[in-house]
């Protein structure tokens, strides 16, 4: 077993503790289905790396249909009063998970080891000193910090799940060759060769698809099946890091524009008692257009000069 | 028929347009494309369990929350909130740029936050309607919820296990691609400085119009 799949067996137990608290949760009108939901992914995290892989596919559509049917909910937030403050010793265990992903990362890397896989093992490693610390500094039960962790996770909710998804969305677009498809049909309309047409068209339909779906981590995948990987990266032999961050970040300026992003435009224009619900994208709309441009000008030049 | 394959592009784009539940639209897209391609049942429930799997590195900020969510249980909001209310600026377009510096920060320590509800309306549009006398309240309010989307979408590109960066990740490795997550966050660096710089003209500019509309 690898240090990886120790970090998975880990969140799948921390998964499991949030599954058991849930379920006991009686303020949570939906604390059995919920319970069964985070039981369910904790055991893909747990298991995931020795399943059959049909199996967890199977899983996965059964967590789709519990939350599809509306039954992953949360219980009363404020259940327990505050506790008393530590002062500014409090940011020492949030602090410390990103010191130790680093530092496991650097570990890895010294010791000849893929530094990626270092910074996921650190995270796991630095969510758990941070528990451990957070516990001793606050000189809390155990009981409680999980329970405090339950109580963040039903905030966010089954959208936790989406980011996942999406990747896996991704795989059967590639499986179907369905970016061959979008790369076919850009390409009769732009010559193959005209790099900055293609670079124009990439940034603008990863702002366009953001738009729309009011997501630009929706958009992403099919982007880059159907444009970037097979129209820029491949052809122009550009880094792929490099083009693909800033195509995730062109897109950005599409949830900047767009009503459909209602947490980050419209709800804190509530928030703020704004006259006007749209407010908030007039104010943002001449930096998302200058930040789109930007985008365009450094994605072109930066595969130009490589 | 080959066009049929984009059926379930069209039911991404409008399932989540007519706003119905992310993951079902998500999961319903992936099988119609699947079966549309003529793959078989069997192999696109082992595409997807397997892409499900590899893909659990994205989901490993679970790992974070209790010691988060305990932190906030002992005033890590509240200690966040002093730090907030130190800040001296003398507009309103500095104190959102530095709110904005403030958020990139939280971003590329890897925290994720919502910062409209628990710093916007709470701390940073009271200072900003403090420090100015105008009487353009809806820009000021407009402006300050702006300033966390500029320093939240740019600056979480800037931590390893950050969503945006490990779908990046998982995407272009799915697509071929073994990249390392360092160098996305370097190559978003110029885009998170040029992210600062425009945001500094727009306030500069917010700043210019507050100063106008007071000398009248």
């Amino acid at each position: 077993m690898n240090a990886l799949d120790a970090v998975y067996i880990l969140t799948g137990a921390v998964l499991f503790s949030f599954a058991v608290l849930t379920w006991r949760d009686v303020s949570n009108r939906q604390r059995k289905t919920s319970a069964l939901f985070w039981f369910v992914l904790a055991v893909i995290f747990a298991l995931g790396s020795v399943m059959p892989h049909w199996l967890t596919g199977l899983l996965v559509v059964a967590l789709v249909a519990i939350d599809g049917l509306n039954k992953v909910g949360k219980g009363e937030s404020s259940t327990s009063p505050p506790a008393a403050s530590i002062g500014a010793k409090i940011f020492l265990p949030v602090l410390a998970i990103p010191l130790v992903t680093i530092a496991v990362a650097l570990a890895f890397r010294l010791s000849g080891q893929d530094a990626n896989r270092g910074a996921l093992v650190g995270l796991g490693f630095g969510g758990l000193a941070a528990m451990l610390l957070c516990v001793r500094l606050t000189r809390s039960k155990f009981i409680t910090l999980l329970d405090e962790g339950r109580r963040l996770n039903e905030t966010m909710g089954a959208v936790n799940i989406l980011p996942q998804l999406l990747a896996s969305l991704g795989v059967i677009f590639a499986a179907a060759k369905v970016g061959d498809l979008i790369a076919a049909g850009i390409q009769s309309v732009i010559a193959p060769e005209s790099l900055f047409l293609l670079v124009l068209a990439n940034c603008a339909g990863m702002a366009l698809f953001t738009m729309v779906m009011g997501n630009s981590f929706a958009a992403f995948p099919v982007l880059a099946a159907g444009v970037l990987v097979p129209l820029l990266i491949k052809p122009f032999n550009a880094d792929p890091a490099m083009a693909a961050i800033i195509t995730l970040t062109a897109g950005a300026s599409g949830t900047l524009l767009t009503p459909m992003a209602a947490n980050f435009n419209i709800v804190p224009a509530a928030l703020l008692n704004l006259k006007d619900q749209y407010g908030v994208i007039r104010f943002q709309w001449p930096y998302a257009v200058a930040m789109w441009s930007l985008h365009v000008l450094l994605l072109w030049l930066f595969i130009k000069i490589q | 028929m080959e066009w049929l394959k984009l059926s379930g592009v069209l039911i991404v784009v409008i399932g989540l347009a007519l706003r119905l539940r992310t993951t079902l639209v998500v999961l319903v897209a992936a099988f119609v494309t699947g079966l549309v391609a003529g793959l078989p049942l069997l192999t696109i429930l082992n595409l997807l369990g397997k892409a499900f799997a590899d893909n659990r590195l994205m989901t490993l900020f679970l790992l974070t929350l209790p010691a988060i969510g305990l932190a906030e249980r002992h005033g890590l909001q509240q200690q966040a909130a002093a730090l907030i209310r130190r800040i001296s600026a003398a507009t309103v377009g500095r104190l959102l740029l530095v709110y904005q510096l403030l958020r990139i920060l939280i971003g590329a320590l890897g925290i994720r936050l919502n910062g409209h509800p628990s710093f916007v309306r709470p701390l940073v549009y009271p200072m900003a309607a403090g420090v100015s006398a105008s009487s353009q309240t809806e820009t000021i309010k407009a402006a300050t919820a702006a300033s966390e989307n500029y320093g939240n979408f740019y600056g979480q590109n800037l931590s390893v296990v950050q969503a945006g960066v490990l779908l990046v990740y998982g995407v272009m490795k799915g697509l071929g691609y073994d990249i390392s997550l360092w160098r996305l966050v370097a190559w978003t660096s110029p885009i998170v400085i040029a992210s600062v710089v425009l945001a500094a003209v727009q306030f500069a500019w917010l700043d210019h119009r507050l100063k106008l509309e007071s000398q009248q």
